[in-house]
């Protein structure tokens, strides 16, 4: 079906469903926004553990996530206005946090991967680089889950919770980032069953957080919040949650995460585990966003016109 | 002064001339449509009934697109009236996400309503002028308004359904109709103060 046929087919339907951000170049925009996160959580978990490598690997995330947002835009050449509105808009916002941590962590990157060269790692311009990276990171964990409870026309998008889940998200991903690391360069961390027992307890957040979410929805929410879990848990987008989220992103990285608590873990396995926990993520983002109906126009009564 | 409009419901008998007009008037490519008229059948034999809904961009007082948007493309004109400037839009799309009306477009690519036959030579003088990968809506006829008249669907309206003036006056014809049979909005619960109202059929 082309395009214009498919818009005609959805405004025909109750619930017309969101295409933008999720189909063709709108892919983009969702795995724009999981590498993001992913590289936002993973320079704190890094800086935290003070892990070289995982902080280029959330530099070069960055990068990556970037250059995935200016695909999605229709207009990417005028992508620098999108300064222009810092008071009001998230995405605006998003814009100058991932700008501050771009810039900020090559400034605290430079010295440690070529010390003595430019300047050193305890000078002022490293220094300023930290604060800007932290401020950035804050800003790019922070901004995404406010992009979508913004959207008025997308019910299902408008929880309270979901800046708190993006969040959790984030911080899941920082740990699949750090763990990535420590596998690929077989740096010694002597304490992995920290990390796994963080990723417990953050993945019991996120879990929780996505129960309440959908709670809130089957009891608060209007009728297309409703049809929305309808398509998560039972539509056209039941695959990926089930085989992405559920099976790739909770119950594989679980049963590693068991094995890595009760013994050791091979490389092999931490890997498949950082690998599968941020897959995962990335399916519940694009279910979550997939799922999004818009708000149908309810032709009005006459009681309801007496009630307004 | 705030332009605003009512849409009286027991006259629009579904002709889809706004829609028509709207469409002569800006000459939007496939797929763009400023003004609709949504119709559903409800109930059951014998009372079963049509509902006619025409719709167009409510050009809110609190536009969450407004807000949303992070470029100031879409923005407050002139008599509140929310409008996108063209050249200022990155095509990010979050504006049709905040949208309760569903009212905005995205203008992918040109397109001509006979596909390999090439546009018409009316798609050439009127549809090939707007910009590609932008976002476009309605702006009560931004140009009729500078020269006086009318937006082309309240113009085009055969049975007077339409009505456009200024809210912020308590004596003019769209301030009475609402006061007089109790104008409603759609989706009041979403906080956008809309500056298109509808009387009840």
């Amino acid at each position: 079906m082309n395009r214009y046929d498919q818009l005609i087919a959805d405004l025909r339907s109750d619930y017309r469903p969101q295409r933008e951000w999720c189909e063709g170049r709108g892919i983009f925009m969702v795995i724009g926004h999981f590498v993001v996160g992913v590289a936002g959580g993973t320079w704190l978990f890094s800086l935290l553990h003070e892990i070289r490598m995982g902080l280029a690997l959330a530099f070069v995330l960055a990068a990556l996530g970037g250059l995935l947002h200016l695909v999605n835009l229709g207009r990417p050449a005028r992508a620098w206005k999108m300064m222009l509105q810092f008071r009001r808009s998230w995405i605006s916002r998003g814009f100058f946090g991932l700008s501050f941590f771009l810039a900020g962590a090559f400034l605290y990157l430079v010295p440690l991967f070529l010390p003595g060269i430019l300047w050193s790692s305890d000078s002022a311009i490293a220094s300023i680089g930290n604060v800007l990276a932290i401020v950035g990171m804050l800003t790019m964990i922070g901004y995404m889950g406010f992009v979508y409870t913004a959207s008025k026309g997308i019910p299902f998008w408008n929880s309270p919770l979901h800046p708190a889940l993006y969040v959790a998200y984030a911080l899941r991903g920082g740990i699949a980032g750090l763990l990535l690391t420590l596998a690929a360069t077989g740096q010694e961390f002597p304490s992995i069953a920290n990390l796994l027992l963080q990723w417990t307890a953050i993945t019991a957040v996120v879990v929780v957080l996505f129960g309440l979410e959908i709670h809130g929805a089957l009891t608060g929410g209007n009728a297309a919040a409703l049809q929305s879990v309808h398509e998560i848990f039972a539509g056209r987008v039941a695959v990926y949650f089930y085989g992405g989220t559920l099976l790739l992103g909770l119950a594989i990285p679980a049963w590693l995460v068991w094995n890595g608590l009760t013994g050791p873990l091979s490389v092999g396995a931490v890997a498949l585990l950082a690998l599968a926990s941020a897959f995962g993520d990335f399916f519940m983002k694009f279910s979550t966003v997939k799922a999004g109906i818009y708000l149908p126009l309810v032709v009005p009564s006459r009681r309801h016109a007496a009630a307004s | 002064m705030r332009l605003g409009m009512v849409i009286d419901l027991k006259r629009c008998m579904g002709c889809y001339g706004c829609q028509m007009s709207c469409k002569v008037e800006h000459g939007t490519p496939p797929g763009v449509l400023f003004a609709r008229v949504l119709k559903r059948e409800e109930g059951h034999y014998p009372t079963a009934r049509q509902i006619l809904l025409p719709v167009l961009c409510n050009h809110c007082s609190d536009a969450p697109c407004v807000d949303v948007c992070p470029t100031g493309a879409s923005h407050y004109a002139e008599h509140g009236v929310v409008d996108i400037d063209p050249d200022l839009c990155v095509g990010c799309r979050s504006c049709m996400m905040a949208c309760p009306y569903n009212n905005r477009y995205y203008h992918a690519e040109q397109q001509n309503y006979f596909g390999d036959e090439g546009p018409t030579r009316y798609e050439v003088a009127r549809t090939a002028r707007h910009q590609t990968e932008v976002v476009m809506k309605c702006n009560f006829c931004s140009d009729r308004r500078a020269e006086g008249k009318d937006p082309a669907c309240v113009a085009n309206c055969a049975a007077k359904a339409r009505t456009f003036g200024d809210l912020d006056d308590p004596t003019s014809t769209v301030s009475q109709l609402i006061k007089d049979r109790s104008g409603f909005t759609l989706h009041p619960e979403a906080g956008t103060n809309p500056n298109v109202y509808y009387l009840a059929p």
